[in-house]
């Protein structure tokens, strides 16, 4: 047996060990996985490698941290149940259309950032409470907004694993509009209308009237929507202008913030940051703890072992696992599937077909997208948990069917890219 | 929400050893920015800082070393960059060889070993790369800095999400903001590494550089390696180039993508009058396959992984178990070197270029890159 292998058997045996049975948290958990690795790699305790693992994730972390202000400041402020009170009574005649433009409501952060974690916490936080006040149960919300944020991201312009990928084959980011859309569109719409069109297809509107609070819109008015309207300007204008200065997800969701201060309902600023603060350091703790474990993988050799044992199994294992690892192995990071195992598996699949390259670099893009559904990261889905009140598990099950409709989509563009290659012109 | 527990002994413990692991990680990762020595050779007339052809850079950490090689012969200049990726050695350590151990008998060389030096002061998140390696030489033992491919966060940070080429309008991911071959032709208020690829184009603007040369590597399997990138104007010369070396060694040569923004081969050619040229050689410590990584991979090329991913037909360069050393990497880059030089009286404007008695391929193979680096005493 490769000692890659044992070193990479180790590392999954303590983090479930310490998880599972002793109950520790995901993040300490993957540090000692990390560290028995590093150990049985023969590094002993490599700790500027520990350390310089969780740099990767330094950029995400603080996006997370000033999203998690953003979102604080439009719900203390008043402007989320405003808002929600708006979308009710404007729509609930087409529930359909409704929940078709929630999700695209929930997308749109993704597609400008190309972050599921920034459309989880901006839209996916205000798009929430309408979709339970409409009825729909918290874990199929949860799910709807994870699927929603997955889409986002995937969904173009910015889809970040596919500049990865593209990156690595110095293929331009050009003509990967027409394929990500067909792969994302199709699959948000499924994915919404399965999840949520049974639950409102006869909304008692007055009923509803009795859960909103329709007063603090009157109070203030169009100035409460201020902060979502700054954010969404600032997003737009960042990326559209190229002249314009870039400011970056964190200062315009830190200056969107800034303004809901003063457009809503006061409240002790400090005290709720703290708060917000508090419950987002368990998930930053886990990232900087994937940030180490997958390090350590690197370091030892194991990340070598699962990508070369995966191009062994020959071409159609290729295509499996393009389908099944490549997510799965969103467990430790969706860029890092990107970068580690989109890049070669574009290259053998473009050197062994003739496919054609964009599409086929677009749909692995996708896959790796839905990585952030699975657990222990899913940085999309323990966000979405979070924000509807449940622990992931719930959300993540009723995530499945969304989830096989995507890889089936996917699954018929690989195998098409030649007839759909019209789009990547 | 769920609220974290307080444990205050706990908390306690943990703050003491993370300020511990911060001093001595500090101490670490500062030591980086010390310089391996570089020992200018006979050849060697002048050292000048790129700041001097682009003032802005001065005191930043992008500001870097260029040697001056003038044989005292007119006829036509070359530039060569190494070090524009340090993670890419066989490029760094090639343009190190030409400082020690290069006579040029016409013409003028100009040699920058460390075309990005902030990136040669920091390793790349998630890659595990060592900080240094070594390489024996005939009278001890040289070390030498294994750095990023990009430039140092702590010079420049944050990336955006999106990185625009200025001139082209091109995207592509943040992380290549900090890429110095994908900023050419650079700019002169851009970010830093926009600035130092505007020094390096104003170097050859100024000095009328004839032609350019940017020494890099790639993983073993990527496209484009073993190979030389042209741009359309140094096509000629890299094809008649390739006349002598392809006796010896596998190499082709390929036309710069005209869609494809920030590079040396792309934008030097555009924007200058220089001959532009990339090469490529294969390092078995940069790619994605590779098993456990150490200086031992970086120096002897080596690696199971990489042997078992030819075997799956996953590989475009021919790689065994006997892998492929620093040496024959810098053997490719130096050879070819030699025959631009030679060469480009017959392509160019009639002036001459020759780097003297360099070692040829095979001497470097036989003996090995560190037979002719400078004795360290």
């Amino acid at each position: 047996m490769d000692i890659e292998l044992i070193c990479l058997l180790s590392m999954l045996a303590v983090f479930l060990l310490a998880n599972l049975l002793l109950k520790l948290p995901v993040s300490v958990s993957m540090i000692l996985g990390a560290i028995v690795g590093a150990l049985v790699g023969g590094q002993g305790i490599p700790v500027r490698h520990l350390f310089e693992g969780t740099f990767t994730y330094v950029d995400t972390m603080l996006i997370i941290s000033t999203a998690m202000l953003f979102m604080m400041v439009v719900q203390e402020s008043g402007a989320l149940e405003a808002l929600n009170a708006v979308i009710v009574t404007r729509f609930h005649k087409v529930p359909a259309l409704m929940l078709i433009l929630l999700m695209f409501v929930i997308m749109f952060p993704g597609m400008i950032t190309g972050s599921s974690t920034a459309a989880v916490l901006s839209a996916g936080a205000l798009v929430a409470p309408v979709l339970l006040m409409i009825g729909i149960p918290k874990e199929k919300a949860g799910a709807i907004i994870a699927m929603g944020a997955i889409m986002g991201m995937a969904a173009p312009p910015i889809n970040i694993p596919a500049m990865l990928i593209g990156g690595g084959v110095d293929m331009p980011y050009i003509g990967f509009g027409g394929p990500l859309f067909l792969l994302t569109i199709p699959c948000a719409i499924f994915s919404v209308l399965f999840l949520g069109l049974k639950y409102c297809r006869n909304l008692d509107i007055e009923k509803l009237k009795e859960g909103l609070d329709t007063e603090v819109g009157k109070k203030y008015g169009f100035k409460l929507y201020l902060p979502i309207i700054v954010l969404i300007v600032l997003l737009v204008v960042s990326k559209a202008v190229p002249k314009f200065p870039q400011l970056g997800t964190c200062l315009i969701f830190l200056i969107s913030a800034i303004v809901g201060l003063f457009t809503g309902k006061r409240f002790n600023f400090w005290k709720k940051s703290l708060e917000a603060m508090e419950t987002t350091i368990p998930v930053l703790a886990k990232l900087m703890g994937v940030g180490m474990f997958i390090q350590v993988l690197t370091l030892v050799g194991a990340r070598g072992w699962i990508v070369v044992s995966c191009l062994g199994l020959g071409m159609a294992f290729v295509y499996i696992s393009t389908f099944t690892i490549m997510p799965a192995f969103g467990a430790i990071s969706s860029y890092g599937a990107a970068s580690v195992i989109g890049v070669p598996f574009l290259l053998v699949i473009i050197q062994n077909t003739s496919c054609n390259d964009i599409i086929v670099a677009a749909v692995l893009a996708f896959t790796c997208c839905l990585g952030d559904l699975m657990p222990p990261t899913a940085l999309a889905g323990n966000y979405a948990a979070q924000i509807v009140g449940l622990k992931y598990k719930k959300v993540f099950l009723n995530c499945v069917i969304p989830f096989l409709f995507c890889i089936a989509a996917a699954v018929a563009v690989i195998f098409n890219t030649n007839a759909l290659s019209f789009l990547s012109a | 929400m769920k609220k974290i527990p307080k444990h205050i002994i706990t908390a306690s413990i943990l703050c003491i050893f993370v300020i511990v692991a911060v001093v001595y990680l500090t101490i670490v990762f500062r030591s980086q920015h010390k310089e391996e020595p570089i020992y200018p050779g006979p050849g060697v007339t002048d050292m000048k800082m790129l700041s001097t052809w682009f003032p802005a850079l001065k005191g930043t950490n992008g500001d870097t070393e260029v040697y001056i090689l003038d044989s005292g012969v007119p006829g036509a200049s070359m530039l060569v960059l190494g070090g524009t990726h340090p993670n890419e050695p066989s490029g760094f350590i090639s343009a190190v060889a030409l400082v020690e151990c290069c006579q040029p008998t016409e013409g003028t060389l100009y040699v920058i070993p460390r075309a990005n030096n902030s990136a040669f002061t920091c390793t790349d998140p998630q890659e595990a790369a060592p900080m240094n390696f070594t390489i024996d030489t005939q009278n001890g033992t040289r070390w030498f800095r294994f750095g990023s491919r990009a430039t140092n966060p702590v010079d420049q940070w944050p990336d955006s999400e999106v990185y625009v080429h200025a001139s082209s309008g091109q995207q592509l991911s943040g992380s290549e903001t900090r890429n110095l071959n994908r900023a050419y032709p650079g700019r002169a208020d851009g970010n830093l590494t926009e600035k130092i690829a505007y020094g390096i184009t104003s170097l050859i603007q100024q000095e009328d550089i004839e032609i350019t040369v940017d020494l890099h590597e790639a993983s073993p399997e990527y496209t484009t390696v073993n190979a030389i990138v042209a741009h359309e104007d140094a096509l000629e010369l890299a094809s008649v180039a390739l006349w002598d070396v392809e006796d010896y060694m596998s190499i082709t040569v390929e036309k710069s993508p005209k869609n494809l923004h920030g590079l040396t081969h792309r934008e030097l050619g555009d924007f200058t009058d220089t001959m532009a040229l990339l090469m490529e050689t294969a390092n078995a410590s940069q790619g994605r396959l590779h098993g456990r990584i150490d200086a031992d991979l970086v120096v002897s090329g080596k690696d199971k992984y990489y042997a078992r991913a030819a075997k799956y037909g996953a590989v475009t360069v021919p790689y065994d178990e006997t892998g492929i050393s620093l040496s024959e990497r810098c053997a490719r880059h130096i050879s070819c070197l030699v025959q631009f030089a030679e060469q480009y009286a017959f392509v160019g404007d009639g002036t001459g270029m020759s780097l003297g008695s360099m070692p040829s391929y095979k001497d470097i193979l036989t003996n090995g890159i560190g037979y002719y680096l400078a004795d360290p005493q």
